[in-house]
């Protein structure tokens, strides 16, 4: 018999697994209780902003888009990964993206809630947000769709509701599992959400065939999204944003920016959760590699663009760059070391791609320089656009800087509850996959092939 | 009625489905309960194709006709003449029409995945949450109390660890 055999204990796994759930310690309360002041003081901050008007911000003419529309490309960019790497690997079959599933699914559905709070933020007089709501009323009114504000509107709408049923549709089988292991309250609690699963034979058939498609359906959702919000730069006539690369540039870059944060959280979890056994080298290894694809073709795009502009020399377009280089310089080179020249040399090296730490800071870094590439995409084409005579710059005040923490902060404080209280790791695909593992011919009835794994 | 046996490894759970089906129990009405998916044809072969795929064509097309109906209708219903563009524009049309049809398909899978799969369901049923933690259960569902008593039977000779019903939830 396979040593396997010995080592595959389901009661054991599934508490392995849900160790995350256990009762909060000091420390998760102190945690939760930081990140929650501080967005508690973000929401201060908006409550000044609404009470005195947008003049509390550094938006001004010519700088009319400033760290709220950054924001919000970031945190759509970021929630790009998530659920479409998740969808991706799920169709292609690959075995080692079991114990990464659930993360870079929550962390979609955690980062575009919190993309969606940036344009009502943005929006002045936030109180009415509902009229980029199309309802009926009695002025006959409607709002323009031909705004790409209400493509945002309705692709965000879109990616939340779909996000949310791809993760809730993965946690179902998870949540029996809860439930069962449950008692009190939380038995009544997990039960409601497992919706009386019982894992029966058809159950897992639909279950699984449900999985594929919406897989399916969520990838295209996922591109539409980020190229809308790539068209909301692209479709105006601003010198360095009217370009047909910028929608397929822009979902690259979203990808690059998710699948880092996906690396991030993973090496978070697998250390505060204690959860080595499940999260592999192997998993990072390959992640990384994923990453250093997504890399090569983000500076691939990036080059594309930078090379014709340069060679075509148009000089509005070539201001631009010019005042870039002379007012960013310095935040233009972390941006390139960051998203090319880092990662692409280190990725390269497995002992790189396998060190916890090494990963930790690259990953880290290339969000650092995603973020920063949205506020060069941003702020220099509008401060110096095509009339001279009304170029300016634009600093960001304090409200915007709380509120743009506030949503990292809430963001962390989502994701610190979730895996709280839902099980951060696919319980029944893990085990699936330890069962597949097993080595046993014939299984069951019928005869089935035996898996080999890396690790 | 429903009859479930528990059983702590996979081998003697399939051996009570050949034995159930050798007692007379008909294919259709025994079942699996089990924490994990098992391949095809290891426990319960596969009866009928899921249906759901239609849920998702239906909702799609009301979605795409839903998103089209916004952008275009509430368009010509309110024109708001921009320079030389069109009310109704191809594009932004596209779009809307585009994401409502993946959003509505979206919610169709869902529906349809729960409306197969019998959820919600929150009556009573023969359940044991040790199948949580690796156990499988062979579920028997019969109208019939001879029936019934013929599978109690034959899950207990083929090693079941022990049996349950509705009423006696695990």
């Amino acid at each position: 018999m396979n040593t396997r055999v010995e080592r595959y204990d389901a009661a054991r796994m599934n508490r392995a697994m849900l160790s995350s759930m256990r009762p909060p310690t000091f420390r998760w309360y102190l945690l939760a209780l930081v990140l929650g002041a501080v967005v508690a003081f973000g929401l201060y901050a908006f409550t000044v902003q609404a009470t005195t008007g947008m003049g509390v911000t550094g938006i001004n003419r010519p700088v009319m888009w400033g760290i709220y529309i950054i924001s919000f490309v970031f945190w759509v960019g970021l929630s790009h990964s998530g659920t479409m790497v998740s969808a991706i690997l799920r169709l292609s079959q690959a075995s080692w993206r079991r114990p990464i599933l659930r993360g870079a699914e929550a962390m979609t559905v955690f980062s575009i809630a919190v993309a969606g709070l940036f344009p009502l933020i943005h929006l002045g007089r936030n109180w009415i947000f509902y009229y980029l709501l199309p309802y009926p009323n009695q002025y006959g009114l409607w709002p323009n769709f031909r705004s790409p504000l209400l493509f945002d509107m309705v692709a965000i709408n879109t990616y939340i509701i779909g996000s949310s049923i791809f993760l809730y549709i993965g946690l179902l089988p998870d949540l029996a599992v809860v439930r069962d292991l449950s008692s009190g309250w939380r038995k009544k609690f997990y039960g409601f959400l497992a919706m009386g699963w019982r894992g029966s034979a058809e159950q897992w058939r639909i279950f699984s065939r449900g999985s594929t498609l919406l897989a399916c359906l969520i990838i295209p959702v996922a591109v539409s999204v980020h190229s809308i919000v790539a068209w909301d730069f692209a479709v105006t006539l601003v010198p360095g944003w009217h370009s047909t690369i910028f929608a397929p540039y822009f979902v690259i870059g979203a990808i690059t920016s998710g699948v880092a944060a996906v690396i991030t959280l993973m090496i978070v979890i697998r250390k505060l959760f204690k959860l080595e056994e499940f999260l592999l080298p192997l998993h990072f290894d390959n992640m990384a590699k994923l990453l250093l694809a997504v890399c090569l073709l983000w500076s691939y795009f990036y080059f594309a663009e930078v090379f014709t502009t340069w060679y075509a020399h148009k000089p509005i377009e070539w201001e631009i760059f010019s005042f870039m280089a002379d007012r960013y310089g310095s935040i233009f080179f972390i941006m390139i070391l960051g998203n090319t020249i880092v990662p692409i040399i280190g990725l390269c090296f497995r002992r790189v791609r396998r060190s916890q730490i090494a990963l930790l800071v690259i990953t880290l870094l290339i969000n650092l320089a995603m973020f920063i590439e949205r506020f060069l995409i941003v702020v220099p084409s509008l401060s110096h656009k095509n009339i001279p005579f009304i170029w300016g710059s634009y600093t960001p005040s304090w409200v915007e800087v709380a509120i743009g923490t506030a949503a990292f902060a809430l963001f962390f404080l989502l994701y610190t509850l979730f895996a709280k209280f839902f099980p951060i790791l696919a319980i029944t695909d893990v085990r699936e996959q330890e069962e597949a593992l097993l080595g046993n011919q014939p299984l069951g009835r019928t005869q089935v092939k035996t898996l080999v794994n890396e690790e | 009625m429903e009859i479930l046996g528990i059983f702590k490894t996979l081998e003697p759970a399939a051996g009570a489905i050949n034995q159930l089906i050798a007692a007379g129990v008909a294919e259709d009405q025994i079942t699996s309960l089990s924490s994990v998916p098992y391949p095809e044809g290891v426990l319960i072969p596969e009866r009928r194709k899921p249906a759901f795929y239609l849920s998702t064509l239906v909702f799609g097309v009301f979605g795409a006709l839903t998103g089209f109906a916004l952008a275009a209708g509430t368009a010509w219903l309110y024109p708001l003449r921009t320079g030389d563009k069109p009310i109704i524009s191809i594009f932004p049309v596209g779009l809307i029409t585009y994401e409502l049809m993946m959003l509505f398909a979206i919610i169709g899978t869902l529906i349809g995945m729960f409306w197969t799969m019998g959820l919600p369901d929150f009556k009573p049923r023969a359940y044991a949450a040790e199948i949580s933690d690796g156990a499988i259960g062979i579920l028997v569902t019969t109208g019939d109390e001879d029936e019934l008593n013929r599978a109690r039977a034959t899950l207990i000779a083929a090693g079941a660890e022990r049996l349950c019903t509705e009423e006696e939830e695990g």
